[in-house]
């Protein structure tokens, strides 16, 4: 059931109707029982078994390590779930990744398939909730967070609707607890969270689905275009991605707001950034965080790595020796972060490995990059030249979006070396844009739409714009949403008749 | 060992891992306050701390630790 049905946002209503009409001190269980009823409705009902079982499992390994303080029983505790959730994921979304390349590497030898792929259901939201959960468990393992003594208290943190499915990844120690305290109704939170559920839905249904056709029309024949093509489709591709996955955290966090629970934000205007590692910490950013601190930071402080790091100053030099360990750690790291969007090599280049080559090669050349900068007298905050920065990686991004979007990797190939060829530049010029999926009016909607994301983005750097909105009088208040709502009806592509896109990070 | 003493231990380090002799850290230092310390520097900036005051931080330490205040709290309580 996506968030952009119209079940959906009757599901929705009923459920904040109802919500404040009970006694508050109710409403986590009315919440728990909505999470169970909105999984039971979105797939297979009978796949709500494995984040119940998720739940319970790290309930028990919690329970263990509330009770004891010995460091081996804690430790087993953990490791025995994390070898059960990690090992479920592995199961379920991964075991055909690692089937399908021994397959790979037989068939270059000469050999057929060797191993016979499995097919599983996979439940929905499973990299987001496992993580969640995962997160929560080393928490307490490392006495920064509470056990939770309620198992439905930890089933409703490790279930909650608005964020199984496609996140943002929550951590209970920051997010826990407000979950299960009441919540008296308050004007001016719903408004504001219902504010923003339009706005998602304004970047999903408005702009998203609009790119979307672009994306399909050049990527699900990609041999019949070449050059600017590509370009166009791929730059399109990375404002669908952008705006189908902000937007629907618009609504999971807007809607988590009627309810009073406020949720940990999840992108940061990530195209304004100015290098790859910040465009990191400004998109996706819970799937980073959790990243570093659930396995980076332990990584490098494993036994194993201290010996590496040593042994790289000894030989070569403090600032290069922990520079290596460093990459190597990274490595490590950006596979996993490339490997949690999927078991395809396509993934883990493009989500992954092709970040990490972009972030090494940015700290190694970054004396040279500084040495040109003095020769050529340029201020490195000059504002021309962090303009160029932004946009260096934003076109360094959609390399990455290519590998993300295109059918299999070589595909992926294919399509990159194709854009090389830019001699039919003049399709921007000649109508043949237009035919790309989108004519001259619903193009020039999309144009528009895509300057008033970014007239907003650039608005809400300075200060919350919906705080900005409510300051001024009654009437411009409503002709601005109001406007925005019927631009959203008027304009977006939605209803009985059309079949609207999921949130593409749902598959995830 | 007193706070004043361990501060001056504690910014020999940081200059060292950061390469900068003008640093002076504070109660009220965060990550914010130095140009390198990103996540990277922070692991680096744990090991060489470790290894100066001969005391190891758990890893909820090194994720929970929100200023140089608390940092040092955490160092003061296990060296004395």
């Amino acid at each position: 059931m996506s968030f952009t049905s119209f079940y959906f946002l009757c599901f929705y209503a009923c459920v904040l109707i109802i919500y404040y009409l009970i006694p508050a001190k109710l409403q986590w269980i009315f919440l728990l029982v909505s999470s169970a009823a909105y999984y039971l409705l979105s797939g297979n009902g009978i796949l709500i078994l494995y984040p119940v079982v998720a739940c319970l499992v790290a309930y028990a390994g919690i329970c263990v390590m509330g009770r004891t303080a010995d460091v081996k029983k804690r430790r087993l505790a953990l490791v025995g779930v994390v070898v059960l959730l990690i090992g479920c994921l592995f199961l379920l979304k991964y075991i055909n990744f690692g089937i399908n390349t021994v397959n790979g590497i037989a068939g270059l030898l000469g050999f057929g398939d060797i191993i016979t792929g499995f097919h599983f259901m996979i439940p929905l939201g499973i990299s987001f909730y496992t993580f969640s959960i995962l997160g929560y468990v080393i928490d307490v393992y490392n006495q920064i967070a509470q056990p939770q003594k309620n198992f439905f208290k930890m089933a409703l943190y490790g279930m909650y609707f608005p964020v199984i499915l496609s996140g943002p990844i929550i951590r209970y120690r920051e997010d826990g607890e407000q979950f299960f305290q009441p919540h008296p109704f308050e004007y001016k939170r719903v408004v504001f969270g219902m504010q923003r559920m339009l706005w998602g839905f304004f970047k999903t249904l408005v702009i998203s689905e609009r790119m979307n056709l672009v994306v399909n029309t050049v990527y699900d024949n990609y041999a019949n275009y070449t050059g600017v093509y590509i370009w166009v489709a791929t730059i399109c591709y990375a404002f669908q991605l952008y705006t189908n996955f902000s937007g629907g955290m618009d609504i999971a966090l807007g809607m988590s707001q009627t309810f009073g629970i406020k949720l940990p934000e999840n992108f940061e205007t990530p195209f304004f950034a100015k290098t790859i590692s910040e465009y990191w910490r400004r998109w996706h950013i819970t799937l980073g965080v959790w990243m570093k601190e659930y396995v980076f930071y332990p990584l490098l402080r494993t036994h194993a790595f201290s010996e590496l790091g040593k042994r790289c100053r000894e030989k070569l030099g403090k600032k290069r020796g922990k520079q290596v360990t460093t990459f190597i750690a990274m490595f490590i790291l950006w596979f996993t972060v490339g490997i949690w969007h999927g078991g395809d090599w396509k993934f883990v280049i493009g989500s992954g490995l092709l970040h990490w080559f972009y972030i090494v090669m940015g700290e190694l050349l970054n004396p040279v990059y500084g040495r040109i900068m003095r020769k050529c007298h340029m201020n490195g905050d000059n504002g021309w030249v962090n303009g160029w920065r932004i946009v260096r990686t934003f076109l360094l991004v959609n390399i990455g979006f290519v590998f993300f979007r295109a059918d299999s990797t070589i595909a992926a190939c294919r399509m990159l070396a194709g854009a090389i060829h830019v001699g039919n530049i003049g399709m921007l010029f000649d109508g043949s844009l237009f035919s790309m999926g989108l004519d001259l009016i619903e193009f020039t909607i999309a144009i528009a739409s895509l300057f008033i994301l970014l007239t907003v983005s650039i608005l809400q750097q300075k200060e919350d714009v919906r705080e900005r909105i409510a300051r001024k009088n009654i009437v411009v208040r409503w002709i601005i949403w109001y406007a925005l709502l019927f631009y959203v009806i008027l304009l977006g592509y939605y209803g009985p008749g059309y079949s609207a896109a999921e949130f593409i990070y749902q598959g995830f | 060992m007193t706070r004043e003493a361990a501060y001056e231990k504690l910014n020999e380090v940081f200059r060292d891992v950061f390469d900068d002799e003008e640093i002076a850290v504070n109660d009220s230092t965060t990550s914010n306050d130095i140009a390198d310390w990103d996540s990277l520097e922070h692991i680096n900036l744990i090991a060489a701390v470790e290894q100066e005051f001969g005391m190891k931080f758990s890893m909820g330490q090194v994720v929970a630790m929100k200023n140089v205040g608390e940092m040092m709290d955490i160092i003061l309580s296990q060296i004395s």
